[in-house]
């Protein structure tokens, strides 16, 4: 804590407080100690001294012990030189203030001038604060701010007040710089004001900003449903404005003693301040979530820091594109005859890439096309397209990069006439001609990217830039930069094992239909859907904490070899309705795992070949374990164990802890040719890495046999590991 | 020989209304009506329903008992409770709905206030279940009837936020709404006390089918939730609930079809009563606490099981 700032801030304090008792003694003197004091319209009192002190101020004597209270915490003014500056003292004297200019304000409406007049609203009356407090509490109005002061310019003014409200932040002003208001400014402009439009203009005096305070203190005894009795209900009201009103203060222009009190109070509620001029800053976080006060602002950035420090996630109601916006548009494909441009696909250089960087590098919202536009392309050829989206969030990790870059794909898609394909460097894309006709940019694929991703991730992204290479000189650092990073990546995942985390987590979202089914989501063993693996079920967690992905804390391992753990047994037992007592993780014959019904594939043992066959969904034909894959559906799914089946994600089959516990994947005897050839390079990886290099082609297909007599006679041919192995049934 | 279940779970009782003529539901400790095994402090009670515009689809049989205030809100609300002594009032905001009416939440602020001011039962505020149009039209009823401690909904999935922060700002119940998913009702009770509403002001509506029109799932359903409740102690299911059973009942085909289309069904009216008042004695022994219905003889059908069943 600055010793600067807490000195103002308590001499500040003592002048409100002075100002305070002097307008009490006259209004008293004049009209008596049963006079009544109220705000208009508000069963809260004084919202502020109700809230902190749990007094209900009815008459001018109420207000006694008000004023004794804010006397109470009036620190000393620190004496110049040895001083140790103390955050407490400077809250205190916060305190202090907002409840002297609380009385301040209430005598006015005693003994006048009356609050309203002319541009100045006053007291905010309850109907007001429920309604905007609905607003605050849906995120459809992301915070409010409290400017105090006045901008630099009449224009400054304008541009800071149209900031705001494009983000849908209410703007509280109040106080002066040098006898003019932000207010004035946006008055004089002609800006029209009121709650309507989103700029409320409480008074000139630095007073009135304790109105602010008060709808903060409402919304929180309204919506935190929480009833002033003492300290331990003023603390609940100052904590809920901390964690859910994403309030912040702008202090513009030269910061004197009673700003600096009154900055002070905003501060006991959790509010940052952002300051255009050099006053010192308090950047340590403690009361506030992240920094206290940060100055020196350029007014320009003013809104984006206040975001930021604030911790503020906007809502981004419409896409700004020329073309619709939606899910039902994600099927749609284009021909080539209907295509105006594509981009990648082999016919020329493309690429998506999405990475973290620091929060100060990014410009927030930034999207820049570098070379060409649209509309310097050509009908039906093809152009180099690089997407680079640079996300920045205090809660984003370096292990959700791929989990949002994966979104691109059905984001893009979900535009009217664009197609996208594929991922990383091996993407595909496509502009139609309808959709060109309608105006549809290059830069557009960056305002579907920023609008979608903020949105659909506010706990992981903060902020966002985007850059759209379309000249392929350009790109081709990034490009460089980017293949570095999906090896990485890929090296990242392979590492990845079981043994390497402590958590799993439990995926649920099928219990909808499979009443009793959880996924175990291991690094090793995708949901069976092949929809989560451990990393995206890793973000979903972040992403909605309270949602179908709840982590799983291992525990003791009780089975090395069959992957059980205690932890892991709890969760189910839980989640199961009590109806799984023990799973193993790496067993299709023990204790394996439930199955829901939207596997990707089917493993199923057969006895006699002594292995185990997997068909995926795709496949209509019969199979050797005498079932298609529709009726070995709906004998495996439903959410029950059964021994000998079990459904699967893809990717599981050529995982190391494929059914472990029974030898693993050279118990591999049949698959279907097109499974095998959609598998194709991480089967060959797997066989190579268990020293088999030609196993695939040891294992059957539908081309070879579809019962266990034909997959057996092969085996026999080929000489099949499993024949050696122990037998499946022990 | 008797075998008796002990739970550790209790439903929790929610209050709808204020002073003498509030109504209080839930706090069974037992599963619905194992009377052997538990207690049900509160009876289940029906709201009848009240629309906010004249309803142009109803079969004759319930347009006859109401057929003199169909076009007047408040004179019809005044009539379920003075005459057919409804427990309660539940006004359906239709004319919101965008396909047919559209009306904005500032046309129907009005009826809403005119009704609640109107009776002294306490009241129900149901939306048309679409959630952009809820969400601007519920904050707006919450407004017109703040501090009668009605009960809003549906809350949905999609605008949740929106509807269940109207109803706590206006010091309202809010009644989530889950398609038949006893997960996603859940999850709409922790995202919704997690706004700060307090779990003794929320409802769940797991959404109702009538007799041959989804009334199994909707039974087994609310049969889990209950479960859960009782055997798991889990506390984000135990919410009493409320059932939508006369809009349900009486778009079925079965009910709305007059005797002269089909003489072999016999009288449309006792038809319909009667599949109004199955559905609604299922839901019962599902553990519905609030059914809301239209007709009156149902109503008393359903009465004089509810008094056979817990004396
Ligand atoms: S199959 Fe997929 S969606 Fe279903 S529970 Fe498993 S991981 Fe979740």
């Amino acid at each position: 804590m600055s010793k600067l700032i807490a000195t103002s801030a308590i001499r500040g304090a003592h002048s409100l407080y002075n100002r305070a008792e002097a307008a009490y003694n006259a209004a008293l003197a004049a009209k008596g100690a049963d006079e009544p004091v109220s705000f208009p319209d508000t069963a809260y009192y004084l919202p502020v001294a109700y809230a902190l002190l749990a007094i209900k101020v009815k008459t001018l004597g109420d207000i006694k012990p008000v004023l004794a209270k804010a006397k109470s915490m009036l620190p000393e003014i620190p004496a110049e030189g040895a001083w140790l500056p103390y955050l407490g003292n400077t809250l205190d004297s916060g305190i202090a203030a907002l409840l002297s200019e609380e009385i301040i304000e209430a005598m006015k409406y005693v003994m006048g001038p009356n609050p309203v007049e002319g541009i100045w609203l006053g007291a905010t009356d309850d109907v007001i604060v429920r309604t905007q407090g609905i607003k605050l509490v849906d995120g459809s109005m992301p915070g409010f701010a409290a400017v105090v002061g006045a901008a630099p310019t009449t224009e400054e003014a304008v541009k800071l007040a149209t900031e705001l409200r494009e983000r849908n932040i209410l703007l509280f002003m109040a106080g002066e710089t040098d006898g003019k208001t932000m207010a004035d400014q946006l008055n004089e402009a002609g800006v029209e004001m009121g709650w309507d439009v989103y700029l409320v203009p409480f008074g000139r005096d630095i007073s009135a900003a304790v109105y602010a305070l008060g709808v903060a203190a409402r919304a929180a005894m309204t919506f935190g449903g929480i009833t002033p009795a003492g300290m331990k209900e003023a603390r609940e009201i100052l904590m809920y404005n901390k964690n859910r009103v994403f309030a912040f203060v702008i202090a513009l222009g030269d910061v004197d003693d009673e700003k600096y009190a009154t900055a002070a109070g905003a501060i006991n509620f959790g509010f940052p301040v952002i300051a255009n001029t050099d006053i010192p800053q308090i950047l340590p976080t403690g009361i506030t979530t992240y920094e206290h006060v940060v100055s020196n602002v350029p007014l320009d950035k003013i809104v984006d820091t206040a975001v930021e420090v604030r911790g503020i996630k906007i809502k981004i109601t419409k896409i700004p594109i020329p073309v619709s916006f939606g899910s039902a548009f994600e099927g749609e494909r284009i021909r080539k005859e209907a295509m105006f441009v594509e981009f990648g696909g082999q016919k020329s250089p493309a690429f998506e890439y999405l990475r973290m960087r620091d929060m100060d590098d990014i410009d927030n919202g930034k999207i820049e096309v570098i070379g060409p536009e649209i509309d310097q392309m050509e009908e039906g050829k093809a152009y180099p397209l690089g997407i680079l989206i640079e996300v920045a969030g205090r809660k984003m990790q370096s292990d959700f990069e791929p989990v949002l870059e994966r979104q691109l794909h059905h984001l893009v898609n979900g535009a009217e006439g664009i197609w996208h394909m594929g991922q990383r460097d091996m993407n595909w894309m496509r502009i139609s001609k309808s959709a060109h006709d309608k105006g549809f940019k290059i830069e557009h694929f960056g305002e579907i990217l920023k609008a979608k991703l903020m949105d659909d991730f506010p706990a992981i992204v903060d902020k966002i830039q985007i850059k759209l290479y379309t000249d392929a000189d350009k790109m081709k650092d990034v490009l460089e930069e980017a293949r570095a990073a999906f090896i990485a990546r890929d090296e990242r995942v392979a590492g990845l094992i079981d043994e390497s985390v402590d958590t799993f987590y439990s995926c649920t979202l099928c219990q909808s239909f499979a009443p009793n089914h959880v996924c175990v989501i291991s690094p090793e063993r995708l949901g069976l859907c092949g929809a989560y693996n451990w990393l995206d079920a890793k973000a979903a967690h972040e992403i909605n904490p309270t949602g179908a992905n709840q982590p799983i804390i291992k525990g003791e391992t009780i089975d090395e070899r069959r992957g059980q753990w205690s932890g892991v047994n709890e969760l189910v037992r839980a989640k199961s309705n009590n109806s799984v007592q023990k799973v193993n993780a790496y067993s299709i014959m023990e204790d394996p795992e439930t199955s829901c019904g939207c596997f990707e594939c089917v493993v199923a043992i057969l006895p006699i070949a002594n292995g185990v066959m997997v068909v995926n969904r795709e496949h209509t034909g019969e199979t050797p374990v005498g079932m298609k894959f529709s009726s070995l559906a709906g004998s495996v799914g439903g959410g029950a164990q059964t021994p000998g089946f079990l459904g699967v994600g893809r990717q599981y089959i050529t995982s190391g802890k494929f059914i472990a516990a029974e030898g693993g994947f050279k118990r591999i005897v049949w698959m279907p040719k097109e499974l095998k050839e959609a598998l194709a390079g991480q089967l060959k990886k797997r066989s190579e890495a268990l020293g088999l290099p030609d196993f695939v082609d040891m294992i059957a297909d539908e081309t070879i046999g579809t019962t266990e007599e034909e997959v057996m006679e092969y085996m026999a041919k080929v000489g099949h590991p499993a024949l050696e192995m122990d037998s499946l049934l022990g | 020989m008797e075998v008796k279940e002990t739970y550790n779970g209790k439903i929790r009782e929610a209050t709808i209304g204020l002073g003498d003529t509030a109504v209080t539901v839930g706090g069974e400790t037992s599963l619905p009506l194992y009377m052997f095994e538990g207690t049900a402090p509160n009876k289940p009670v029906i709201a009848l329903e009240v629309y906010d515009t004249k309803p142009e689809d109803w079969p004759e049989a319930a347009v006859a008992p109401y057929a003199d205030v169909l076009d007047d809100p408040v004179k019809w609300a005044l009539k379920c409770q003075d005459e057919y002594k409804a427990d309660m009032i539940c006004l359906n905001l239709a004319s919101t709905n965008p396909s047919t009416g559209d009306r904005t939440g500032a046309d129907i602020a009005p009826i809403v206030k005119a009704v609640s001011d109107a009776i002294k039962i306490p009241l129900i505020v149901y939306g048309t279940a679409n959630a952009d149009k809820d969400a601007e039209v519920m904050p707006k009823a919450a407004e017109a009837c703040q501090g009668k401690r009605a009960l809003i909904g549906p809350v949905e999935e999609e605008n949740y936020k929106t509807v269940a922060a109207a109803a706590l700002g206006f010091d309202h119940l809010a009644a989530p709404h889950s398609p038949i998913d006893v997960n996603i009702a859940k999850q709409l009770n922790i995202l919704i006390t997690q706004l700060g509403l307090a779990p003794e002001r929320v409802i769940i509506d797991p959404t109702t089918g009538a007799l041959g029109y989804g009334l199994e799932y909707c039974y087994s359903v609310m049969e889990r939730l209950r479960l859960a409740a009782m055997t798991q102690n889990d506390s984000m299911t135990q919410m009493p609930m409320i059932n939508q059973i006369g809009r349900e009942v009486w778009k079925a085909k079965e009910v709305k079809t007059p005797e002269a289309d089909e003489p072999a069904w016999g009288d449309a009216e006792t038809r319909g009563v009667l599949w109004e008042a199955l559905t609604a004695t299922a839901l019962i022994m599902a553990g519905s606490n609030i059914l809301v219905m239209r007709h009156p003889k149902a109503v008393e059908l359903t009465r004089q099981f509810v008094a056979a069943l817990t004396g």
